[in-house]
Formats: C-alpha cells, structure tokens, sequence
C-alpha cells in the first residue's frame, strides 16, 4: 500500500517509515501540512496524520480533504485520548484513531482494517479473478493462493496485486498504479508497471488482472 | 458533622420568643394601667350611685323614728339581705345602720364604717364611698366587693388576652408564608446552581430575584468564571502534557519493534526487556495523566467490564471477568486504574485477576497474588481514606483511589482472604468495606 505519513516527530515518523516500509508498504512522509500539501492529487491507500503539527491541526486538513470529496482512507495518530477528542476525530473524517503510545504492530493491523473497510470486503480472505480461475488473496497475510496453492509472489508483484485488489471492480489507470506501486520511482522505470504485471499473470493466471485498453486495469471480487 | 439549621424555623423561633415575650410585658404594662383606670372608672360609678341614692336615702331619713341616742359599733337593726347584688348601699345613723337599701349575701351587718367617713376610703375586703345625708352623723355608704373589682379587672385582662392570642396565631402564620415565599429564591439558586453548566460559553446564574442575593450571584459567576478559565487551561495544558510525552513513547515503541526485527538474536532478549520497560513507563504516563485529569472531570458513561477487560494490554495475567451489577464510570479513567492494579497484581506474583462487579458501582479486582499482611492492609485502608498517600503507597493505589474519589467514591481494600482485593467504589460512599469471604492473607 502507498501511504501518506503526516507527522512531525523525528522519532515517531523515522520508526513509523521503516516498520511500515518493512511491512512492504511504500511510506511517504511529510513533517508538516505544508510538506503534505506537495502530495495533493496523488493517490494514497492511507493517509497517516497526527492532530498537532507545527503548522496547523491535522484534523482540519483532513475535513478539508474529506470537503474537497477526497475519500482516501485516513488514520488519526494523537496523543488526544479524551472520548470527546476520539468522537471529533472520527466525526471530522477519520476512519480510525489511534492514541499515542501505541505498537506498530496494532497500526499495521487497523491500517489493514481500514482499507479493507475501505474496499467493501467483509474479511480480509477475497476472491478475485473469473469465477472458474478464481485467485484467493489474504490481504493480512499479504500473501495469495492459485488453486489451493500458494504463489511465490515478491514485494512489487504483492503490492500490485493489494492496490487492485483493494480497488477492485473499478478500472486503476495505468499512471494511479504506477504511483501506488513505484512511488516517486515511477518516473524513473516506465515499464516496470507492464513487468509486474505480466509477471503476476504467469504465477495467477492470465485472466486475473483484466487490462481495460487505453484506460488502465481491473480485477473482478467474487462474492 | 454540624447539623444544618433552617433560616425560616430560626426566625420563626426567634419571632416566637420575642411575641412571647412582648406580649408578656405588653399586657403586664395593659394590667397596670387597666388596674387604675378601672379603679377609676368603678369609683365613679360608687360615686354616682351614692348621687343617685341620696334622694331616696333623704326620703327614707325623714319617714325613720328619731334615732336613739348614739352608741357606736352598736349592732344594726338587721338588713334587708336580697343576695343577689354584689354592692352594699346603707343608710348609717351615728355609726348605726338605720337603713340597708341593698346588700351582697357576704356584706356586714354593721356599718361599713366605725365612724362617719365621707369620700373613697377601704375596709377590709370593701371599697366605699361615703357621703353625708342631711344632719350630722347620717351617711350613706355605698360599697363595692374587692372580689367583684377583681373579677372585673380579671374579665377585661382576659378578654383582652383572647382577643390578642388569635393575632399572635396569625402574624405566626404570616410571617411563616412569607418567610417561605422570600426564602423561595435561595431555592431557585439551588436549582439553577444544580443545572449549572461553568464551561458553557457565557454561562452565567442569571439575574438574581432580591437584591440580597445579588452579591451571593455575582460572587458565584465570579467564581464559576475563574474555575471555567483554570479547567480551560488545564485542558489545553493536559493536551499538550499526553502530547509532549505520549509521540516520545510512541516513537520509543516504533523504533524497538524495528530494532527486535532487525536485532541479531542475542540481542532480543534485552531489547525485548527493554521494550517491556517501556510499556510500564507508557502506563505510569498514562495513570499521572489521568490522575492529572481525575481532579478536573469525569466523563460518566455505562462500562461493559467485558470489553473493558479486553481493551487492558495485560502479558502475563489471566483475567476472568463476572459483570453482574451495572458499572459508570470514566472508562478512560477506569481503564488507567485497572492497568496500575494489573501492574500491582504481576509485581506481587499473581497469574490471575478476576473482575467483578458485586454491586451496583463497585469493581472488583482480586489477584491470586501474595497479598498483604492484615496489619499492612488496615494501615493502606487507613492512609486511603484519609487520602495521606505519600510514603504509605505506591502509585497504582493512589491513582485507584484518586479515579475512585473522582467519581464519588473511593478505593477499599477489604480483608478478603488469599491474594490481594481492591474494590472500586464508583458510586456514593459506602459506610463500610464490602462483605467478602474472611481473611487468609500471607505477607507480601
């Protein structure tokens, strides 16, 4: 997943951006809404935002955001534990909140949750693809399964897999994946998208990821 | 404690004593000046009764036999007794009644007077007035019974209690309405006082009902103004408090759970220990916010024990929960209490805590730990109810007690055998500690 980390303390966002990336996730970090505002218009599985930060309240960005009709799944980081402080969070446009101290562990997890939520799947366990070649994804374990057995599938590949996934039904234009995939990367390999891609159809099958010509990509959810 | 006195059964009191008292002394100074224009007024009327008898006494003077020679005290011929009068009228001849015109069953026979006396003069038991009749010697008395002026005096003084009673009854109950009717506003404050909310924005008790309470109002507004701003300002400052310690802890956690990842394996045992050092300091940061935030407000809500329960990050301890009765409470609060005591249990050997609610209010924490000896237990009992914390506990029963005592409670700690108990009073204050099973405990 590409996730947008707003957070202005050098600890917390340092630790935050390797145990995130260490959980393959791709982590944009901005110290501050003003670095965050170099963001708007990318697409980000998740944003992560603390309620102070030098420059302003995270939570009245995001109900700029959220005004803005941007839907990005969004997790509150604050050291706020009062009830009315949790309540005004998740009423401003938070799908989560999360206090401070919390495990990385537990972030990782709810940061799953939320873009499952997101994505309108009851369980993490889904099945995408036809009906008859269909491809089992389990968006915890980040891991998939073709026939009962389990694809060997590397870190880019995965996260191909989990952005259209977590988007499935509707098409992902080529330029969105290659940014939720490759991150600033993406500028550098122009095919390295169209390689991921032809890679994860000889370990899933051909037909799992369905290419809309001229528009981008697509995969079907199986009730 | 004193007991609290009623303003209205006060002056009623006071107004009591005082008609009691000025009633008293009103009909003394009635009775004395009764006494004498009573007198006056029956004088005048002994006087004007020997006016009027003169005449027929004159008649009756005349139409009498010449007198015999004088002899006084002599015994009188025997008087005309109708007993009904309560006067004596004679006609006295050289200190002889010749003639009794009228005379009271108990009147002497003899003459009023030994010797002739004109005008107001007393006799035993008689008051009399005498008035000369013609020649020398001859006078009519006219007299009054002492008894009858008595009774007179007597009739009108009670005549005059009868008639003042009733209106000392009723200025009682005059002044009773009214006092309740001008104390109603010290209700209404009471009232108004009781829905006050000071952290609404420009609150403010209103406009007072009597100039007298205006000074109370204003002091009140004045005092609600001030303990608005400080709440306004310890919010802000609690909010930066967490801030400024919780991100620090958070990126200590982050940045050990990379480190235990990326930690050769002899390395994770003690970065693993150090990770669990780091969970007690999020929790003793936890627990002084909360007692910091204890003292300001409570935010009272129905706790689920269950999912309470579930929210604790306890490594190491069994919890068994039995929710009976219904709980309120601050479950933030709660919830940093519950982690100080879970804190006490594993420090003290325990493998399992049960949660119970034995009554309405009450949160039961028992632990299969070592316990405390009977004499330690009364002596934390003691310095918890007199809230002397320092140097007789730790900081998880301090902060127990301080969560307990925001909500109206208190933190006991019953002799309830072995391992260790503390009950959460959330509720009012009980009058003793709760009945639990008899003590069995071995030292800590």
């Amino acid at each position: 997943m590409r996730l947008l980390l707003v957070e202005d303390d050098d600890l917390l966002g340092d630790g935050l951006r390797d145990f995130l990336r260490a959980e393959g996730h791709l982590v944009d970090w901005a110290r501050s809404l003003t670095a965050a505002a170099a963001y708007l218009g990318e697409p980000f599985d998740a944003w992560l935002v603390d309620w102070q930060l030098p420059d302003g309240s995270g939570l009245d960005w995001l109900r700029q955001r959220r005004a803005s009709g941007d839907r990005t799944p969004a997790l509150m980081l604050t050291a706020r534990d009062r009830l009315g402080d949790r309540l005004h969070g998740l009423d401003s446009g938070a799908d989560d909140y999360l206090v401070k101290p919390f495990a990385p562990e537990e972030l990782a997890a709810r940061l799953r949750a939320v873009c499952r939520r997101s994505a309108g799947a009851a369980s993490h366990r889904v099945h995408i693809g036809p009906a008859d070649a269909t491809v089992e994804v389990d968006l915890a374990a980040r891991c998939a399964w073709l026939a009962g057995e389990r694809a060997n599938l590397t870190g880019r590949e995965w996260a191909v897999l989990e952005a259209l996934t977590l988007r499935a039904g509707r098409i992902v234009a080529k330029s969105e994946l290659e940014q939720l995939v490759l991150g600033f990367e993406s500028e550098l390999a122009s095919n390295a998208l169209e390689v991921h891609v032809s890679s994860l159809r000889r370990k899933l099958g051909p037909e799992v990821l369905a290419t809309v010509r001229g528009l981008g990509y697509r995969v079907s959810i199986q009730a | 404690m004193k007991a609290s006195q009623s303003i209205r059964g006060r002056v009623l009191r006071t107004q009591f004593v005082w008609s009691l008292l000025g009633g008293v002394a009103l009909a003394t100074a009635l009775w004395l000046a009764m006494q004498s224009e009573v007198d006056e007024l029956l004088d005048d009327s002994l006087r004007s009764a020997a006016e009027l008898l003169i005449g027929p006494a004159l008649e009756l003077a005349a139409a009498a036999a010449p007198p015999a020679p004088p002899a006084p005290m002599a015994a009188a011929p025997a008087p005309e007794r109708n007993g009904g009068p309560r006067f004596v009228w004679q006609l006295v001849h050289h200190g002889r009644v010749s003639t009794v015109l009228a005379a009271a069953a108990n009147a002497p026979v003899q003459a009023m007077a030994d010797t002739p006396s004109a005008g107001f003069i007393n006799v035993p038991g008689w008051r009399l007035y005498g008035r000369a009749v013609g020649e020398p010697g001859r006078m009519l008395y006219v007299a009054q019974s002492r008894d009858e002026r008595a009774e007179a005096k007597l009739e009108l003084a009670f005549t005059a209690l009868l008639a003042g009673l009733p209106l000392l009854l009723l200025g009682m109950l005059w002044l009773n309405m009214r006092l309740r009717q001008d104390l109603q506003p010290l209700q209404v404050l009471s009232a108004r006082l009781a829905d006050f909310d000071a952290l609404q924005p420009g609150a403010s008790l209103g406009v007072a009902d009597y100039d007298e309470l205006l000074p109370v109002q204003a002091a009140i507004d004045a005092l609600v103004a001030r303990l608005a701003r400080r709440i306004t300002l310890e919010r802000a400052f609690s909010a930066h408090t967490a801030h400024a310690l919780r991100t620090p802890l958070a990126g200590i956690e982050v940045q050990l759970a990379i480190a235990l990842r990326e930690a050769p394996a002899a390395l994770v045992p003690r970065l693993q220990r150090v990770r669990t050092g780091a969970a007690r300091l999020q929790n003793v940061v936890a627990a002084l916010l909360a007692m910091f935030r204890s003292g300001t407000e409570v935010e009272r809500a129905p706790l689920d024990l269950a999912q309470l329960a579930a929210r604790l990050p306890v490594e190491g301890l069994a919890l068994k929960v039995q929710a009976t009765e219904a709980l309120w409470g601050d479950a933030d609060l709660v919830t940093a209490a519950l982690l100080n005591l879970l804190d006490n249990a594993l420090r003290h050997g325990a493998h399992m805590v049960t949660l119970s609610t034995p009554r309405a209010g009450w949160l039961c924490v028992r632990d299969d730990g070592t316990g405390l000896i009977q004499a330690r237990l009364h002596d934390l009992q003691a310095a918890l109810l007199a809230q002397d914390y320092e140097g007789r506990m730790g900081l998880g029963l301090m902060l127990a007690d301080m969560v307990a005592r925001a909500h109206g409670g208190c933190l006991l700690l019953p002799d309830s055998g072995p391992g260790f108990t503390a009950v959460l009073d959330l509720g009012n204050m009980p009058a003793a500690t709760p009945p639990l099973p008899a003590p069995t405990c071995t030292p800590r």
